[in-house]
């Protein structure tokens, strides 16, 4: 008994350090353009089918009969990830930039259907799985049980996340990221490049996006039309946590995580969907502001 | 007076019926296919009103729209009405619901709106597959009657086509009496400017209200008509790909215009048949014309139709009757009382247990360093913040807990420091729509006339607001604020960034206004603009009144003078 609910536990953490990647993404454009990228939940799906597709790849180039694990795939997926992203921004952001938040709104859902119905174009709607970060498997640890898969997924994406953190609080390009997402034209006239800052944010944002796809790529598959939802439990984290806030952004997406895997096994997948959304209208009914205190207050 | 938006009517209505005849000359696979995106432009023209014309981002149009067919077919199925009842109750049901929904969010800004509609619409969806007694679940309810009309069974493709897009007229001819002059100018100020129109009189929380629900009404007789097409009802017509292609059609088509959303509807409705090579792959192509939309033209197709043929004259203020108005009502003496005022942000404070008396004929002007909580007592005053403590008292009765657009109502007008301008409205739209309610429409006219005529504008009355100098945009500021009939006239910095010549013309306007009976309170930085206009100086300094009376003895007072000259003069 203890190891099974060691193990919902173990699950519900796995699946909210994925949540977290694709939420942090999700603050940071939001810190520096003031706006919502809705293709970040299709972003983390095209990075679970990259993953599909270099993991084949690399089987069929090294004579290896195992498909290459997920750990060798991910730093490819990063970069090819935020390459993606600083397109994407040029596309969807930069000609809107100086129109209202809302214009770039309905382009990032633009992208989102272009790029999850592109992606059903070539794949067909049928799920695929991704290979296992190391290796399946589980390790016994006295009468405990733990698999592989999901101590290296919770392992990897707390790496990541401490990456993301000491890149925002403790290098110069972090400095300079926050300096334009806080005030664009200010940090312009101290020698920044505003535009550039804002484009380094998409790629970090969406490789973040495509390594969340990675990890959920093996045990949650991946399907083309899974973008919405990751994108709304990315949302329903940004809200809780706070918006704008990139620690209550974490927390919050770990506890979302958790509680859907919990409410999963306990009732039903739909009742947790559910009282996930039915929290959310709640929260932003009661404390609009979210859970943790806003970052950003709208000045009049 | 309004030949400007029937003229708009008409080219509507030619837009609709091209397409309609042509197609009632071709097959019924053809025919049905117009049915669609008749089914579509009645759905788009709701998100149009919702979104094209207040900016809201609402993500449950598509939810309405299957609760429209939910209800509407359901009951068809099991009780077997007839369609114009079926209609009724799936109109009445999902008008409810929008009304349940929108009590706790139609409060909410922008990405919250947007996030607590799209909410609501996963829920509904969740509904729809899981509750399957009721919904027929994943796989949906078969059998719905055909559209019948009076027990008149419409049976050929033809019928139907008609029945629909008749339906349409009538709710594009509803939409076009809904946005008449001069709400439409009105809404046009709230979407881009909530600010300014909560404080020139307009009800922002009726103008939302009115448009969700009359969305969701739309949304659903859409969705009713679209059920009784095809026969069945099933979660597909909750899922987001409709929610994305009524909105894809509305932006398309272009967001600001009713016909619009009758051009959008019919292109994408179409689109997978004039691309067939793309199969069920239609939605990269809505997407790519999305984003080359938004990017290219914003206003979509109708706009572009717009700017270059059909060339906006505007209003020809010339032909409108010049009959001498007075601009200002007859105003009994009015006072603003205003006491123990106190607001605090975080730990600082910028009002500290103010006091301050405001009465008509007179005109007080309000002085003090940056901070010191002039612009926070403007804001407070208009309704725009709210204090801690104190009350504010108009005429004996307290408003201190009114919303800003009511203030307006009982005669409280302003202007703001920096306009944020509208930039889809000429000057006299701009005027036109700040006026008094409590007028008719030819009155109305009448009213922005005689302002315009005391008003340097009137030489550029069909000047897009957005091009108007920055001199200009505090006159046109000015202005909408009289189209309220004052009272209570609070000018934010009204000299700041005018010439001499132009601050002269200001004052002695000013003081004219003074003469007619209106209060006004006046912030302002240049000494040399305010002492020869007000009748009564008061300086603020930390929240608090630091000196108060005739000029000359504020002037005089050490500690007014300590903090405007520094210590160097005294």
């Amino acid at each position: 008994m203890l190891d099974i609910s060691l193990q919902i536990i173990l699950n519900g953490i796995s699946l909210g350090c994925a949540y977290a990647l694709i939420t942090l993404g999700f603050v940071l454009v939001i810190n520096a353009i003031g706006a919502v990228n809705f293709a970040q939940g299709d972003f983390v799906m095209a990075g679970g089918f990259l993953t599909v597709v270099l993991a084949e790849f690399m089987v069929a180039d090294n004579f290896n009969p195992i498909r290459a694990s997920g750990l060798i795939i991910l730093p490819l997926v990063l970069i090819s990830m935020a390459c993606f992203g600083f397109l994407f921004s040029l596309i969807a952001y930069k000609p809107l930039k100086n129109r209202p938040p809302v214009t770039v709104f309905i382009s990032t859902i633009a992208m989102g259907l272009i790029i999850q119905h592109s992606i059903n174009a070539g794949f067909g709607p049928e799920p695929q799985i991704g290979p296992a970060l190391i290796s399946s498997g589980t390790i016994t640890i006295g009468t405990l049980t733990i698999s592989k898969q999901q101590i290296s997924i919770i392992l990897s994406a707390s790496f990541l996340i401490l990456c993301v953190g000491f890149l925002m609080n403790k290098t110069q390009l972090g400095r300079k990221l926050r300096a334009a997402s806080q005030d664009s034209e200010m940090a312009e006239s101290i020698g920044i490049n505003g535009p550039q800052c804002i484009s380094i944010t998409f790629s970090l944002a969406i490789a973040l996006a495509g390594a969340a796809g990675l990890l959920l790529s093996n045990q949650f598959f991946v399907t083309t039309s899974d973008g919405g939802l990751y994108m709304l439990k990315a949302y329903i984290a940004v809200t809780l946590g706070g918006w704008g806030r990139l620690d209550g952004a974490v927390i919050a997406a770990l506890a979302v995580g958790l509680f859907e895997v919990i409410m999963a096994t306990l009732v039903s997948y739909v009742v947790a969907e559910a009282l996930l959304f039915a929290a959310l209208l709640l929260v932003l009914l009661f404390r609009p502001s979210g859970l943790f205190a806003e970052a950003i207050q709208r000045r009049t | 007076m309004s030949s400007l938006y029937s003229r708009d009517f008409i080219v509507t209505l030619i837009i609709m019926l091209i397409p309609l005849c042509l197609a009632l000359n071709t097959d019924s696979y053809g025919q049905r296919i117009m049915t669609l995106s008749g089914i579509y432009a009645i759905a788009a023209m709701g998100y149009h009103l919702i979104f094209g014309r207040l900016g809201a981002l609402s993500l449950a149009q598509g939810c309405f729209f299957g609760l429209g067919a939910y209800s509407a077919g359901l009951i068809g199925v099991h009780f077997g009405l007839s369609f114009l009842t079926c209609l009724l109750f799936a109109v009445i049901f999902t008008a409810l619901v929008s009304l349940i929904i929108a009590l706790p969010v139609l409060r909410l800004e922008s990405h919250y709106f947007a996030l607590a509609t799209l909410g609501i619409a996963q829920v509904a969806l969740l509904i729809a597959i899981n509750w399957t007694e009721v919904t027929g679940g994943a796989n949906g309810t078969y059998g719905i009657p055909q559209l019948d009309l009076f027990g008149v069974e419409l049976s050929s493709s033809s019928d139907v086509l008609i029945f629909v897009w008749v339906i349409l007229v009538i709710i594009v001819s509803l939409t076009f009496w809904i946005m008449r002059a001069p709400f439409n100018y009105q809404v046009t100020l709230l979407k881009d400017t909530p600010e300014v129109a909560a404080s020139s009189g307009i009800d922002i929380g009726r103008w939302r209200l009115t448009f969700f629900i009359m969305s969701a009404i739309f949304g659903a007789i859409a969705g009713a008509l679209q059920a009784y097409t095809i026969g069945v009802v099933s979660p597909a017509t909750l899922e987001f790909q409709v929610m994305v292609s009524i909105l894809a059609m509305t932006v398309i088509g272009g967001k600001n215009h009713p016909a619009g959303a009758v051009i959008g509807a019919i292109l994408l409705t179409h689109l997978p048949e004039w691309f067939r090579f793309l199969e069920t792959h239609y939605l990269i192509a809505y997407g790519a014309a999305l984003l080359c939309t938004i990017i290219v033209a914003p206003s979509g197709i109708f706009g572009l139709f717009e700017k270059f043929i059909i060339r906006n004259p505007g209003y020809d203020v010339k032909s409108l009757p010049s009959k001498e108005n007075k601009a200002v009502s007859d105003t009994n003496s009015t006072s603003l009382e205003i006491q123990g005022l106190s607001k605090t942000y975080g730990g600082i404070k910028a009002l500290k247990n103010l006091n301050m008396t405001l009465t008509s004929y007179q005109i007080v002007g309000l002085v003090g360093p940056n901070g010191s909580g002039k612009s926070t007592l403007i804001n407070i005053i208009s309704g725009l913040q709210r204090q801690d403590e104190g009350t504010i008292e108009l005429d004996g009765s307290f408003i201190e807990n009114t919303a800003s657009y009511k203030r307006s109502n009982r005669g409280i007008a302003r202007t703001y420091q920096t306009s944020l301008r509208s930039s889809d409205l000429n000057v006299y739209q701009a005027i036109l729509a700040c006026s008094s309610n409590q007028h008719n429409l030819k009155h109305r006219h009448n009213q922005t006339h005689a302002i315009l005529r005391n008003s340097r504008l009137i030489s550029k009355t069909e000047s897009m607001v957005g091009d108007l100098s920055t001199a200009d945009a505090r006159e046109l500021d000015l202005c909408m604020a009289l189209a309220t009939e004052p009272k209570i006239l609070l000018l934010d910095e009204p000299a700041a960034g005018l010439s001499s010549a132009e601050q002269q013309f200001l004052s002695t306007k000013i003081r004219h206004l003074a003469q007619s009976g209106i209060s006004i309170l006046i912030v302002d930085h240049s000494m040399d603009f305010l002492l020869p206009v007000v009748d009564r100086l008061i300086c603020l300094d930390q929240g608090s009144v630091v000196a108060e009376g005739v000029p000359a003895k504020v002037l005089a007072d050490p500690k007014a003078l300590k903090l405007y000259f520094g210590n160097a003069r005294s």
